[in-house]
């Protein structure tokens, strides 16, 4: 059974269609990744699958559970992660504290263990030497691996990632898949990723689904995808769509 | 010198209950960006459940305070429900309107069911004084300086040791990335309503045995807890804390050793030369910091 499963969604914002009839499923583990130009809707789309937007039409099943109409806050306890394009960590909160609200809504836990908690997830991301650093004195890929680390706090089955590497350089890059990978085999933990960086997406992609104004225009292996006609003609235009990408 | 500590410990305890005032529009400021119009109706309403409880009730002093501060709780929950939850979409001035409507309503209130008499709120260290270096100090001024510094040390811990404190401030940060990260933000901002309007209970219980508890106290508070915002730092807890002290002090030394027909001028001439010079206040942040 997938673990999180959107059917038939559709997003009208007055006149403009930014989601028609979208389908997607993501299984236990799975890598996938969803591309397409810019104004495709791929935010919308996270948007929608978090709660923070209503969709106008179509259903959103969390393990076989019906959340369409869930509150975001429920969407996260039932194990729905997701990270913002551009960070959004509490800046006048600390490092570990940013981490303590993703733990915050564990039951029957003392602040002092909650803080231990979130002490041991940034260990875990090597990212211990931070903890009690302010979030303004982090340079930016740090500031991006404690929202990574936050996110992860709230021990989702399901991470939304928008848009991780923008404005990483590549050694950084490389230091990001090669957590993603592990996080995702070690955790079980199934990902699913916006991003621009085609070289990034097809070294840790299983799955990629293509979005171009509001459709989903394509899906499948990142080989099939590479191959697809329509993912060129969406890219380049349709004069390019046998230039053999 | 025996004089002036006595007036500085009477306006240490007049700038704890303008402190606290300004802490609870702080609060409420930082966490829903609401410029909360009828915090003095707030200080006001707790006067009155004090004298509701004590005075016309008969209850006993703990009963009595406890009483009132519940009170106070459970119309800060109603004000969540009632002002606020319908409003938090509006512009900021349907939401300002809506909290300057509340005020006149409750100072109405209070207005039909006490009636336009003053009472007389008793301390529970009525008439009892200390001899400080010659200074008769009354002990009501002294617990309210206390119990205010009490205050303000568990209001530390609750925002720095504890994961309430600290999912409270990531909710007046960011409401998106705090639901993101499961918290749940109605009931994390009905909760900094409850603090702020117990808070002012505080404050109004404090107050009652200063002044005579008079349905049009509230305005005078709120103008003092404003001028204490604005001089600290709008925003600022910190800020809250030193203006609510200054504007207390200026306001008894003020009219001890200036006049006490321009008491007034000094702090709120104050708040005037901050607006000019330095509108961010003592420990204000930048506009920009806010996002």
């Amino acid at each position: 059974m997938s673990i999180l499963r959107a059917e038939g969604i559709s997003k009208r914002f007055g006149g403009l269609l930014a989601l028609s009839d979208i389908d997607i499923r993501v299984e236990e583990g799975e890598f996938v990744a969803l591309i397409g130009p810019n104004g495709a809707g791929k935010s919308t789309l996270l948007n929608v699958l978090t709660g923070l937007t209503p969709p106008t039409a179509g259903h959103i099943a969390l393990d076989g559970r019906d959340i369409t109409h869930a509150s975001t806050h429920a969407r996260v306890r039932a194990g729905l992660g997701r990270t913002f394009q551009r960070g959004r960590l509490f800046g006048r909160l600390s490092v570990i504290e940013n981490v303590m609200t993703g733990v915050a809504n564990r039951p029957g836990r003392s602040g002092r263990e909650l803080r231990e908690l979130a002490r041991a997830q940034l260990a875990r991301m090597g990212l211990e030497r931070f903890a009690e650093h302010a979030i303004g004195s982090l340079s930016y890929g740090n500031s991006r691996m404690v929202e990574l680390t936050r996110a992860l706090a709230c021990e989702p089955r399901v991470l939304l990632l928008d848009e991780p590497a923008a404005g990483l350089n590549s050694g950084e890059v490389e230091d990001l898949m090669t957590r993603l990978r592990a996080i995702s085999t070690e955790r079980r933990l199934a990902i699913v990723l916006i991003e621009h960086n085609m070289g990034m997406v097809m070294r840790l992609a299983q799955r990629i689904v293509v979005l171009n104004f509001g459709s989903r225009i394509a899906e499948g292996t990142p080989a099939a995808v590479q191959a697809d006609p329509a993912v060129l003609a969406a890219y380049l235009g349709e004069g390019f769509s046998h230039a053999g990408l | 010198m025996a004089d002036f500590i006595q007036l500085l410990m009477n306006g240490l305890a007049l700038g704890s209950v303008y402190a606290l005032a300004a802490i609870g529009f702080v609060i409420v400021y930082s966490a829903t960006g609401v410029v909360n119009f009828a915090a003095g109706q707030f200080v006001m309403l707790g006067t009155f459940a004090g004298v509701a409880t004590l005075v016309n009730g008969g209850w006993s002093l703990p009963a009595g305070y406890l009483g009132a501060l519940a009170a106070m709780a459970l119309f800060g929950a109603l004000f969540y429900a009632v002002v606020y939850l319908p409003l938090r979409n509006s512009p900021a001035v349907t939401m300002i309107i809506g909290t300057v409507a509340i005020g006149i309503t409750l100072q109405n209130a209070a207005l039909l069911g006490f009636g336009s008499w003053p009472f007389r709120l008793v301390s529970p260290f009525e008439g009892m004084t200390v001899d400080i270096a010659g200074a008769v100090v009354p002990v009501h001024a002294i617990a309210v300086v206390v119990t205010t510094a009490v205050l303000i040390g568990l209001l530390w811990l609750l925002f720095n040791r504890t994961t309430l404190g600290i999912a409270m401030r990531a909710v007046a940060q960011d409401l998106v990335a705090a639901r993101l990260m499961g918290l749940k933000v109605g009931a994390l901002l009905a909760f900094t309503w409850i603090l702020a309007a117990v808070l002012a209970g505080v404050a109004g219980l404090m107050l009652g045995p200063m002044w005579f508890a008079d349905v049009n106290m509230g305005d005078p508070i709120a103008l003092k807890a404003f001028a204490a915002t604005i001089i600290g730092g709008f925003g600022s807890l910190p800020g809250a804390i030193a203006g609510g002290l200054f504007v207390g002090l200026t306001e008894v030394l003020g009219a001890a050793y200036v006049s006490s027909a321009y008491k007034d001028l000094i702090a709120f001439g104050a708040m005037i030369l901050f607006l000019l010079l330095r509108p961010q206040g003592v420990f204000g942040e930048r506009i920009q910091d806010r996002g």
